[in-house]
């Protein structure tokens, strides 16, 4: 009897494997594969762009403007942090259940601000932007609340997770010691988790900094919006010039966060607090002066968005959405419907390949990226080339990561012909550099004893690689697979505005033709598609445990 | 017993940032002796074991393997059919079935090919289905490894150990982590295997007990220095007391 069940999971881990890598070559069957992918100048257009990377216009008129957008962008991603973290701290306590007292209300108010928070971050944040500036025109509160209110709900899901994997006996010391719900919250729950939650919240602000530079699709300043107006005066070397100003936001915020979580670790220790109190200081100071640019310099009037006329226009919109006066509301309509389907199915297999492609660069490139293999300290051998191939490596993935799919697209675009394809393909060009990170980290972490008694039984570096690294680190970069599965189907929709077909691009149309009741069907797709796509991720991932 | 000296030290040294490991260490190990390495913690126990294994380079000083300096070995598929490890539990990949662990002694002998393989379809699956029988694993060989107790992996380990069937045997605190009726097991099953093929067996151990018991040498180091290298019968009270003695007497630095 003992000895069927392991060998059972051996083969259940490698049945899913199989499982998987058929689910992508069925992904790749729904392209017709030939020349008809690509623009006829596509080749000569992709040269082009390529020249413009290695020689962007430095230009110091067009430096300026770089700096200035760039403001722009931290501002709005930092006034849309700070009220996301407010919403986050609020309902997350609220979903934890930590504040209620009797087992049924607890239970009542677990689903039903469990359910706010899951329906907010469903949605995409570029999604929110447009519904925004549909029913309220073009406000920068438009895109801060569209930041807000995703990464609101994404923050307070992890809050309230962190609060009720709290351990119980310093809890129930504070409760044995009298002490109310609010106190127990205050003096209990909250030292216990603050320092996790910081550091997930800086990490979130890093996406949020590319979340806040592609609001300007919607027609908001930024970053983005010089990106789309370079891309459309097919100026890629200014193009360029941008994208390299977003790279270095990206790492700027990256250096920050690990300033805190090193501070966090590190004066856990030591009594100073000074590394912390200057973080502390410097963020409040951002966000003052991101909300004093934003009501001054943009002119931004918070009652000027629940002016009379702005309320008529969102009544009308929301109202035209639920097809309210309309005749033959689309999502009535068995027509519209089977399109709709059809369109979904292209969207689901539009993210398989994009994760496929992702993993498989990732795949070939993890090894060298980790630290702990580029200086040969895992196993036991050393070559000149280690490290420089780390550095290139890295190097890969922060300008992987630090460009968003959004405009990864719009580039692509001017390439392949739009499908699903190019979809496919800046979605992976994206993720890759974030998958490959996450994964070398894994692989940093890993216990090396192992690894060291296979190279000094004589094996390999492929043979470590089979026997001693993949078999330990496996069940891990299948999880972050899945993850990122997770959060690329949720932006499939992004991708589609520009053309790279599926769900997001009829989305656009419908937008543009005022379609309201298209958009609501479009939206009931995407987020049947969404809770698909987390349902599949857990099943699958409870599999390999 | 054969007159074939396996391993000679002459005058090794070794430093940690300024901490002494190995100052000046001379001895020399002949083929099917079991010797065992004792003193207290921080003595260099490990390190010695360590710079025999080619794991960390010396400072000074030579160290001959069966006559031939250390550095003429390259790394990898020769130099493991000389020197096998074993060390407490952490040697194992976890996730594998234990037959996995155990052929992995035999990646210096495979090409790569027939290693991936392997993995599918066990290959040479009866060299170690009879080393698994040796240690009583028999009925476990597709079991995960990490699924196993302490001295159950211990005994997956040296199964592995008799498959990669080197000449000398470097054992690393090969027992910390066991019980005492464990270690017993482990330890009089590692000096059998030895003994049958004649091996030479080199092994660190923290109890004095368990190297009178089963080694017919101890070398005692105290502070990087040898301390005695006697035969088991001429290890007496005295010398013991002295070697574990807890001031530091003289000024030895």
């Amino acid at each position: 009897m003992n000895k069927l069940i392991p060998s059972l999971g051996l083969h259940k881990r490698f049945i899913l494997t199989i499982l998987l890598i058929a689910v992508f070559v069925w992904s790749l069957t729904s392209i017709q594969w030939n020349s008809e992918l690509y623009h006829a100048g596509g080749i000569p257009t992709m040269l082009q762009i390529f020249e413009g990377l290695i020689q962007p216009n430095l230009d110091s008129e067009l430096l300026l403007v770089g700096l200035e957008s760039a403001w722009i962008t931290l501002a709005y991603a930092v006034a849309g942090m700070s009220l996301a973290i407010v919403y986050a701290f609020i309902v997350g306590v609220l979903a934890s259940g930590t504040l209620t007292s009797s087992k049924f209300s607890r239970i009542i108010s677990k689903v039903f601000f469990r359910g706010i928070l899951g329906f907010t971050r469903s949605i995409h944040e570029l999604i929110w932007a447009w519904l925004f500036v549909a029913a309220v025109g073009l406000s920068p509160y438009a895109a801060i609340l569209a930041l807000a209110i995703p990464y609101g709900g994404i923050l307070g899901r992890i809050f309230a997770d962190m609060l009720n994997d709290v351990p119980g006996q310093p809890i129930l010391a504070l409760k044995s010691a009298g002490s109310s719900r609010l106190q127990t919250l205050i003096y209990g729950y909250l030292p216990l988790i603050w320092s996790d939650f910081i550091s997930y919240t800086m990490y979130r602000f890093e996406c949020a900094i590319r979340s806040s530079a592609i609001m300007s699709f919607v027609g908001l300043g930024g970053l983005g919006f010089q990106i789309q107006l370079a891309l459309a005066d097919l100026k890629y070397d200014s193009v360029w010039t941008f994208i390299f100003f977003l790279i270095a936001l990206v790492i700027f915020v990256d250096g920050w966060s690990n300033f805190v979580r090193k501070g966090l670790t590190e004066h856990k220790r030591r009594k100073g607090m000074n590394s912390g109190w200057l973080s502390v200081l410097f963020a409040l100071l951002l966000i003052a002066a991101s909300w004093f640019y934003i009501t001054l310099s943009e002119k931004a009037n918070l009652g000027e968005l629940l002016s009379e006329k702005n309320l008529e226009y969102a009544s009308k919109f929301f109202g035209g959405l639920l097809g309210i006066n309309q005749e033959n509301p689309a999502f009535l309509n068995g027509e519209s419907w089977a399109l709709a389907l059809k369109l979904t199915m292209e969207t689901l297999e539009m993210s398989v390949m994009a994760i496929g492609f992702a993993t498989i660069v990732a795949f070939i490139t993890v090894i060298p990226a980790a630290r702990n293999i580029a200086n040969g300290s895992l196993t036991l051998q050393k070559n000149w080339y280690n490290r420089i191939l780390y550095g290139v490596i890295r190097l890969f993935y922060i300008f992987s990561r630090s460009v968003p799919e959004l405009v990864w697209a719009m580039m692509i675009i001017f390439i392949f012909k739009p499908g699903i394809l190019p979809g496919a393909l800046a979605l992976a060009l994206h993720n890759f550099g974030i998958l490959g990170k996450l994964w070398a980290e894994v692989v940093e972490d890993m216990d090396p004893r192992p690894i060291r008694n296979l190279a000094t039984a004589g094996a390999s570096k492929i043979e470590i690689l089979f026997y001693g690294i993949l078999p330990i680190v496996l069940p891990r970069f299948l999880t972050y697979i899945l993850y990122r599965w997770e959060v690329i189907m949720r932006t499939t929709i992004v991708v589609g505005f520009v053309g790279a077909g599926g769900l997001g691009m009829e989305f656009k149309l419908a937008m543009s033709y005022f379609d309201y009741t298209q958009i609501t069907l479009l939206l009931l797709c995407y987020m049947i598609l969404v809770i698909i796509a987390d349902f599949a991720s857990e099943t699958t991932r409870k599999a390999v445990k | 017993m054969s007159s074939k000296t396996m391993i000679e030290a002459k005058n090794i040294s070794k430093h940690f940032e300024r901490k002494i490991a190995l100052s000046s260490l001379s001895f020399s190990i002949s083929q099917g002796e079991l010797v065992a390495i004792i003193g207290p913690s921080g003595a260099g126990k490990t390190t010695l074991l360590n710079s025999i294994a080619g794991l960390v380079s010396l400072e000074d000083g030579d160290l001959l393997i069966d006559s031939k300096p250390l550095k003429e070995y390259k790394r990898g598929k020769r130099f493991a059919r000389k020197i096998g490890v074993i060390r407490q539990q952490f040697d194992l990949i976890g996730p594998l079935a234990v037959i996995h662990n155990v052929l992995a002694g035999k990646l210096s002998e495979w090409s790569l090919f027939k290693s991936l393989f392997s993995l599918l379809v066990p290959q040479d699956k009866e060299t170690a289905l009879t080393a698994l029988e040796r240690v009583g694993l028999e009925n476990k060989p597709y079991e995960i490894t990490a699924t196993l107790s302490g001295g159950e992996q211990q005994r997956v380990a040296m199964a592995r150990l008799m498959v990669q069937n080197p000449e000398i045997i470097l054992a690393d605190e090969p027992v910390a982590s066991l019980d005492p009726a464990r270690a017993d097991d482990v330890l009089s099953m590692l000096t059998a295997i030895v003994i049958e093929k004649n091996q030479t067996l080199l092994a660190s151990l923290h109890s004095v007990e368990y190297a009178k018991r089963y080694f017919t040498r101890i070398i005692a180091l105290k502070n990087g220095k040898l301390f005695f290298d006697l035969p088991t019968e001429d290890v007496t009270h005295e010398i013991l007391n002295e070697l574990y003695q807890l001031k530091e007497q003289g000024s030895d630095e």
